[in-house]
């Protein structure tokens, strides 16, 4: 029987390997990664703490029943973990029938702004606008904005949750953003 | 759905430290996994073919032994 210790040690390659034969071999993999997917979960929902923890254990419960499945093509393990929490977020919303607050900080705010070629001196007012203008695109894009601004991840890794190419991440993230940017200034 | 605001009041959008240690617990995870995965055998009444198998083996050692005693 192997120790908790030498299998922490061992590559994730292997760990994976353990883990398809027996379960209990997957907390090292949920002690690796359930900080980072607990904090996307807990973003996603604006802070509600039990439900983030509620949905992210959902999400490692479907990893585990689902680990003899994965296959490694050169991705990472986080995104095919960060690729079960966006679905098992989605849907919750879908289920649930009230609506979800989610503050975004003043800086973030302003790093899209830049990124989407308005001005970067923004009043509250602005901010607020431009915020009213994220709540009116559809899904996929507000998925898109939200993966790189506010949970802030590198388009390496949005790529490699959605399982397309670094340059395809950036060109559909700069195709919304040029659009909020258009619209906001024939709006100004 | 979601909608998203502006932080006005400055609320920390990460969880911290403490809520993390809160929420993270493998065993409970691995409990309720084994609860899901893991059924419980079929009571007899419930299994028609093995019924049947242990009452002609019934039969046959009742058999056996009427025959034995005559």
């Amino acid at each position: 029987m192997l120790r908790k210790k030498n299998i922490q040690s061992l590559p994730e390659s292997e760990v994976i390997a353990l883990a398809k034969k027996q379960s209990r071999y997957f907390g090292v993999l949920y002690d690796r990664y359930f900080d980072q997917i607990f904090r996307f979960v807990f973003k996603k929902l604006g802070g509600q703490e039990d439900l983030a923890g509620d949905i992210t254990q959902q999400a490692f419960m479907k990893a585990m029943a689902n680990i003899e499945k994965y296959e490694d093509r050169g991705l990472p393990f986080s995104s095919w973990l960060y690729r079960i929490a966006q679905n098992e977020v989605l849907m919750y919303f879908r289920k649930a029938k009230k609506n979800f607050v989610v503050a975004i900080d003043e800086n973030k705010v302003i790093d899209l702004a830049g990124e989407a070629n308005i001005s970067c001196s923004m009043s509250m007012d602005d901010q607020e606008k431009l915020i009213e203008m994220l709540n009116k695109l559809n899904e996929d894009q507000v998925e898109l904005i939200e993966l790189r601004f506010f949970q802030e991840l590198s388009f390496k890794e949005i790529a490699d949750i959605y399982n397309i190419t670094e340059a395809n991440a950036k060109m559909r993230t700069y195709r919304i953003l040029e659009r909020i940017g258009k619209t906001w200034n024939k709006e100004k | 759905m979601r909608k998203f605001i502006l932080n006005k009041d400055k609320k920390e959008s990460n969880p911290t430290p403490e809520q993390i240690k809160r929420q993270k617990d493998f065993s409970r995870l691995h409990h309720d996994y084994e609860k899901l995965t893991k059924r419980g055998k079929k009571p007899l009444y419930q299994d028609p073919k093995l019924f049947m198998l242990l009452l002609i083996i019934g039969i046959l050692l009742l058999l056996v032994f009427l025959e034995n005693k005559e």
